[in-house]
């Protein structure tokens, strides 16, 4: 059975281990657990479901009773943060600092006017050029205890909210069950904990239409993350236009590939990359080779 | 100039890119090690569940029933299941006796006392009270690769009645386990014995109505009723089923059971009248029923899931060779309110047609047949039961549900004339009944 109900999770007996499904993040979520014991694989199963559903809570901007809707409805003041919040803070401050402005998440308050659902319009170049002034990271300013957030602008957790759930569960996996390998897959963004005993690797299918990618990737350890348009785009006067957007021009990236797929470490990680991947449009491919990872373009 | 150079920033940075974000992705994961998540313990292998049932018919019977359920799962199907239920009934129930203008007299099953039925009443036995206990115990293990065995014991203990039953099943998981088939058998033997001992079949129910000068004398009457103080059955059932998974979303059940009993197979407690051509009873006598039933049941589930909610649809078939036949159908839709509760409307038409030696009376005029029974649940009638469950989830994580069901009981005439009196009276039993069911799983 498909069907899984909020804060539900099912659990099947799998070839080589168990596999709880649930919904996080409006993703479908997969947690294969490689155990032949029902009660370790439930344990892991729920550790899994709960840290995604405790990080969804907290910075989902769809819920109006969390941290990232106090910062976006603070008009202006002081918002006190937690620990946790500030360390998600200096990551996005880092990232915005690595892309020279290009990886930002402030740019959510582009989504007012652009849309990639199928039949959308394409805005004018006025409604876009309106909203550029609430875009820019190097706008807030934070410390380890309070932000202040310029009124009517938003930041947008999205952007690495499921990457960073990945790897937060999977690090209480690790911590817990050291010897166990859990796959965790958060609607695309994957990691595996441990390399698994019984086989030498997981076999991950992956969306995209590559051919070398046809029969999945094999892995034993690490994380993979794809970026990519192949549902989110907007045809414009016969030009495709993917969802990711110039923060710095309110714009999508022309020549962009149709999905990136990178292999690395953690979640983290391999989901910038391929943001950032994208984000350098027709160099996307150069850009990648440059980072000694393991990457698939598909254009 | 400045463009070229910015450029070239871009690009000599472009390189550092992933060392970089290694080394901030590490910062946040490091930063931040809540522990968050311990206060949930997962070490239990064990499941409780507890229930609560009343069950009340319009001035019959009414019964409270309690569950208590415990379950060891400590791997995937390898499961210990025990069940203990106590239910108590109490009040009168329809002894096949027929309603007459003015009012009867009868004798109790026992032999000590009497019941009376007022004038133009169904003849209720009063006297009907027991507590039951059973008790159940299961195994599920795997037998072997993609086979799954099952095998208890059950044991039901009434004042005047003893069950004792075996089960051994197994089911083979096919193709992905989309489909599952299994086949079951079960034995059981159950022994009768009511206080009063087993009555003589066919014959006529001892009243003291002051013919007796003694009462040592009644009770010789009455004892020359008796054949036995007790007596035997024995059950057979198989069971084979085939579940099958259609879709994502879709699950599909069929069942076949077939099951043979032999032995005792009267009710010790119920009469069939006689009575004359103006529709008089004259005469009560013990029903008789065949000494072997063989059952034929025929089952189709369905379950589907919708986004939020799940339908429940079964019909069921059933045909004996004492002339029995059923159709069930069953509708039950689940519809979750919110994250934590749950409401379930359900339906359910039950109808079935009379055994063959089913009567609601007999006519002295004839001679008496040789099974002979005025059962009302060997009668034809209808079911309809209509029935609304609400479950919700405790803060500490518990699944309680209420539900709460209204069944009425519709029978229908198998004569097409009745003597007399009879025209003017009620002749079949009706009922009318409310369940109420609390469930506690923790």
């Amino acid at each position: 059975m498909s069907y899984k109900k909020q804060n539900q999770i099912e659990i099947t007996e799998q070839e080589h281990g168990f596999l709880g499904q649930f919904n996080a993040m409006a993703s479908p979520c997969d947690c294969l657990v490689e155990t032949d014991n029902l009660q370790q694989a439930k344990s892991i199963i729920e550790l899994v479901a709960n840290e995604a559903w405790r990080i969804e809570q907290k910075y989902s901007r769809y819920q109006d009773n969390n941290i990232c809707y106090a910062i976006n409805n603070s008009n202006g003041s002081r918002v006190a943060i937690d620990p946790e919040t500030f360390g998600l803070l200096q990551f996005a401050q880092q990232c915005y600092d690595i892309s020279d402005g290009m990886f930002d998440l402030t740019s959510g308050v582009l989504r007012r006017v652009w849309s990639f659902k199928p039949n959308a319009s394409f805005p004018s170049r006025e409604k876009v050029e309106q909203l550029l002034p609430l875009i820019g990271w190097n706008k807030i300013k934070f410390d380890k205890d309070s932000l202040i957030l310029q009124p009517e602008m938003e930041i947008d957790f999205g952007g690495i909210g499921k990457e960073y759930a990945v790897d937060k569960a999977a690090q209480l996996v690790i911590e817990q069950f050291p010897d166990i390998s859990v796959l965790i897959n958060f609607g695309g963004d994957l990691r595996v904990t441990h390399a698994p005993v019984k086989r030498p690797y997981w076999q991950v299918g992956v969306d995209s239409q590559l051919a070398q990618l046809e029969k999945s990737i094999r892995l034993s350890i690490g994380a993979i993350c794809t970026s990519g348009d192949t549902e989110r785009y907007l045809i414009h006067n016969g030009k495709r236009y993917g969802h990711i957007l110039n923060p710095t021009t309110g714009y999508p990236i022309k020549n962009a590939p149709h999905t990136v797929t990178v292999i690395a470490d953690h979640c983290l990680q391999a989901g910038l990359l391929a943001t950032l991947a994208m984000l350098h449009g027709p160099k996307a491919e150069s850009f990648l080779s440059d980072q000694s990872v393991k990457f698939y373009c598909q254009r | 100039m400045q463009l070229v150079n910015q450029s070239k920033r871009m690009s000599k940075k472009a390189k550092n890119v992933s060392t970089a974000i290694a080394a901030a992705s590490c910062a946040l994961l490091g930063s931040s090690a809540q522990a968050e998540g311990d206060f949930w313990d997962f070490s239990k292998d064990w499941k409780f569940d507890t229930g609560f049932l009343y069950y009340g018919e319009t001035d019959r019977v009414s019964a409270v029933e309690g569950v208590f359920s415990a379950t060891h799962e400590p791997e995937f199907n390898d499961k210990f299941n025990f069940k203990v239920v106590l239910d108590s009934l109490t009040g009168a129930s329809p002894s096949g006796a027929i309603a007459q203008p003015n009012s009867q007299t009868f004798t109790r099953p026992s032999g000590n006392g009497q019941y009376t039925a007022e004038a133009g009443e169904i003849p209720l036995d009063d006297t009907f009270r027991d507590t039951r206990l059973q008790m159940n115990a299961q195994w599920t293990k795997p037998a072997w690769e993609n086979v799954t065995s099952s095998y208890g014991v059950h044991f039901s203990k009434e004042y005047d009645y003893l069950s004792l039953a075996l089960n051994g099943s197994l089911a083979w998981d096919l193709n992905q386990k989309n489909s599952t088939f299994s086949a079951g058998l079960s034995y059981a033997s159950d022994t009768y014995e009511p206080v009063g001992g087993i009555p003589d079949p066919l014959s006529s129910m001892v009243i003291d109505l002051g013919q007796f000068p003694t009462d040592q004398d009644f009770q010789d009457a009455f004892d020359a009723t008796r054949i036995d103080s007790s007596d035997d059955r024995q059950t057979t059932d198989i069971l084979l089923g085939w579940t099958q998974v259609i879709n994502r979303s879709t699950i599909m059940q069929f069942n076949y059971s077939y099951s043979n009993v032999s032995g005792y197979l009267n009710d010790p407690f119920k009469v069939i009248s006689l009575v004359d051509n103006g529709g008089i009873a004259t005469d009560h006598i013990y029903e008789n029923r065949p000494d072997s039933r063989t059952k034929h049941s025929f089952y189709w589930q369905t379950k589907h899931h919708f986004d939020e909610s799940i339908m429940d649809v079964s019909v069921r078939y059933f045909t004996d060779d004492w002339g029995i036949k059923s159709q069930t159908v069953e509708y039950k839709h689940l519809f979750y309110i919110g994250d934590s509760s749950f409401i379930e409307p359900q339906f359910r038409y039950y109808s079935q047609t009379a055994a063959d030696f089913y009567q609601p009376y007999l006519l002295d005029s004839a001679a008496v047949p040789e099974f002979a029974s005025a059962d009302i649940r060997l009668g034809e009638f209808t079911g309809v039961t209509l029935g609304l469950k609400y479950g919700w989830k405790t803060n500490a994580g518990n699944e309680m549900a209420l539900r709460l069901s209204y069944y009425k009981q519709s029978a229908k005439d198998v004569l097409d004339s009745h003597p007399g009196v009879l025209n003017d009276l009620e002749i079949y039993p009706d009922m009318d009944a409310v369940f109420l069911q609390y469930t506690y799983s923790f």
